[in-house]
């Protein structure tokens, strides 16, 4: 179960022509958070939305579609989301949250949520998860030195990011640079090194470009909620989808990629475990499958 | 022939206290004692060399009942030994999550005298009033402040944050929609205290009343030369009594006072009734006053303002003191910063004021009217219990003599 627990995968885009254009790739995300905000299944959600300065993101509450596609796109680098949510709740006054969030911070929501501590009456409040896929991410100094240092290349030039065949990929507006990912190996946050999620295991719906062609997303629906505002948005033609096995590559690439994340950060969890140091996951020999999010 | 009825502990109430009367042949009480028996928290002690932004958040844990009062008493005690002037918004916000926490907890209080007033084929009805006012004064605490119990939003030098605008429109809406239950619940509250019959006159007493403010508190009206504080031994006659109680007395011009609802309402709002039936009543009409005080602020609550000034933390040893009306009555904490550390902070609260009045308010009338004379105050103890009396030798309080429930 290197994918986690989830009722069905396709590969999906947004039908939303403006969307398509801004999106990361299939503009799952926008687009479910348009839908639910239309049809008052969520009345805002917690985005990675723009700074003043570029490529760093801040969490924003979206309360309009406009909002939401203003925070649309991929930034490699932290919003604290999680931090939002109660503000969101209490401030903002707002009943039924959706956010994204990548795997760690799902992890944490889902543990607020078996143990409200200081955030009463919040855990019933969060109508829609959405999680993205994540191999690792870069503190915002990290992304600054690499792509001006060697990539050579202002940040502020940059319209678009990406990571794919191996490669991070900036794009200006009449050029393409590239860095191989190995390059960026040492700028991830240490944290990312232990993560045992690649797929978003605990969303009620999760995302990536990772399995499908350009311009779509892979989705797994998850748990009943997930699944039902899905559900709807595709039956209300706002999403369109394609079965999962019609499309290259396909599931295989995504299971290879989640077991070597599981494999890699399962033996830094044994090491970091032998030296005694204290890690959030039991050990491999603590556990029935080793590759487990546990 | 005098003889000691003693109810321990009295029920129905916040902690644990002992009521000792004298009572003679008719059963008529000629002497009564009402004294805290809940151990010591010792929090003030616990705050002193840490920063003052601990302060709030360990004050608050004082008590859950009004952790509200505690922290704001605790901000702005901080905010005055630091010399803050918090924005004209954050001011708001405040007076707003104490004028909620008012709704709540009075509503609370009438689910702890509901037993001495409402009759069985209302009670259905008097509970569900009051859990739907607390429900929505609860959500006003919880959007405003953070939090409904420990509100982790109220800061030294104003509020964390500002509310939006919709959930300003949201609040608004609800609090007008709640007007009318508190109507309706009021009336019912006093028409049942009424039709309870209590004899004319019980729970009156000759003591001065203490407040500050209408329904905030206000520091100026609070004046440290006319307090003094005396240990329970100087205070009880009676010597075992006076080793047992848990709470020093607080005396302002040298007297014992009444503070809570029925000093408020006499001092800000031309009440003139007495004893127990007026402060049943006087605290049912606050829910009222509190009610349409929300109401005003957050019809003009500027939600684009700001909510917190800058300050610098070091502080010059100042003493602060924070003035706030609890809904038991006032609530003083005071503190000194120096160094940025807490140098020293103390807490004076509502029940500890009126500790000394209560026993000799059950004076003149039957014995079985006592607790009545005391739920009427809606005593908390918690925070009011400041001093243990220990002997270094054996230690017999700690021992054997606190309450066993």
């Amino acid at each position: 179960m290197v994918l986690g627990t989830y009722k069905e995968v396709v590969a999906a885009r947004s039908t939303d022509k403006q969307i398509q254009k801004i999106a990361q790739d299939g503009g799952i995300v926008s687009a479910l958070f348009c839908y639910a905000l239309d049809e008052k299944l969520i009345d805002g959600a917690v985005v990675a939305g723009p700074t003043e300065e570029l490529w760093k993101p801040a969490p924003t509450v979206a309360m309009t579609a406009e909002e939401v596609l203003a925070a649309a796109g991929t930034k490699y680098t932290f919003s604290p989301n999680v931090w939002m949510l109660k503000k969101a709740a209490r401030q903002y006054g707002l009943e039924k949250i959706g956010t994204v969030a990548i795997p760690c911070q799902l992890m944490g929501i889902r543990k607020m949520q078996s143990y409200p501590f200081g955030v009463r009456f919040l855990a019933d409040k969060i109508a829609l998860a959405v999680g993205i896929f994540c191999m690792e991410n870069f503190p915002f100094a990290s992304l600054q030195t690499f792509i001006s240092e060697k990539m050579g290349l202002d940040p502020n030039l940059v319209e678009k990011m990406d990571i794919g065949k191996g490669k991070f990929w900036a794009y200006t507006a009449d050029d393409v640079y590239t860095l191989p990912l190995k390059e960026t190996h040492g700028y991830e946050q240490n944290g990312c090194k232990i993560c045992l999620d690649y797929v978003a295991e605990l969303a009620d719906v999760s995302t990536g470009s990772v399995g499908t062609p350009d311009g779509w997303s892979t989705v797994f629906t998850r748990t009943d909620a997930g699944e039902t505002i899905f559900k709807a948005a595709v039956e209300a033609g706002v999403i369109e989808t394609k079965a999962i096995d019609d499309v290259k590559p396909g599931l295989g690439l995504l299971e290879k990629l989640a077991t070597d994340k599981k494999t890699k950060a399962m033996k830094v969890i044994d090491d970091r475990k032998a030296m005694g140091l204290p890690v959030p996951y039991k050990a491999s020999s603590e556990k029935e499958d080793p590759l487990a999010n546990i | 022939m005098s003889e000691r009825v003693v109810i321990s502990p009295t029920s129905r109430q916040e902690g644990h206290a002992e009521l000792v009367m004298e009572v003679d042949d008719e059963g008529i009480v000629t002497k009564g004692r009402y004294f805290s028996i809940t151990p010591v928290r010792g929090l003030e002690k616990m705050l002193t060399g840490k920063a003052p932004e601990s302060a709030p958040v360990y004050a608050q844990r004082i008590c859950g009942v009004c952790p509200i009062p505690h922290t704001l008493a605790s901000v702005e005690a901080m905010d005055d030994s630091l010399d803050i002037e918090i924005p004209k918004a954050a001011r708001q916000m405040r007076e707003l999550v104490l004028a909620a926490h008012d709704v709540n907890s009075h509503a609370i209080h009438h689910f702890l005298i509901a037993a001495d007033f409402v009759p069985e084929n209302l009670f259905a009805t008097a509970v569900n009033s009051v859990s739907e006012i607390r429900k929505t004064a609860q959500y006003v605490v919880d959007m405003v402040a953070g939090e409904g119990i420990h509100p982790s939003d109220v800061r030294i030098g104003g509020m964390a944050d500002n509310i939006s605008e919709v959930a300003r429109k949201k609040l608004y809406a609800r609090c007008k929609a709640l007007k009318p239950k508190v109507d309706a619940h009021v009336e019912l509250i006093v028409g049942l205290v009424a039709d309870k019959g209590l004899p004319a006159g019980l729970g009156v007493h000759n003591q001065p009343i203490l407040t500050t403010d209408n329904l905030y508190g206000d520091r100026e009206n609070f004046d440290l030369d006319r307090f003094t504080e005396i240990m329970p031994e100087s205070w009880y006659d009676d010597a075992e009594i006076a080793k047992r109680a848990c709470s020093t007395i607080p005396l302002y011009d040298g007297m014992n006072v009444e503070v809570g609802p029925r000093a408020r309402a006499a001092k800000f709002r031309g009440f003139t009734e007495k004893g127990v039936v007026a402060q049943h009543v006087a605290r049912a009409m606050e829910m009222k006053s509190a009610l349409s005080k929300m109401i005003a602020i957050l019809a003009e609550l500027d939600t684009s303002a700001p909510v917190r000034a800058d300050f610098d933390v070091r502080g010059t040893n100042k003493l602060g003191i924070g003035a706030i009306e609890g809904p038991r009555g006032l609530d003083v904490h005071m503190a000194q910063v120096a160094n940025g550390k807490t140098q020293f902070y103390s807490c004076l609260v509502p029940t500890t004021w009126n500790i000394p009045t209560m026993g000799p308010a059950t004076e003149g009338f039957h014995h079985e009217f006592g607790p009545h004379v005391i739920r009427a105050y809606d005593p908390c103890l918690s925070c009011a219990t400041h001093v243990i009396v220990v002997d270094d030798e054996d230690r017999s309080v700690i021992k054997n003599e606190m309450v066993r429930i």
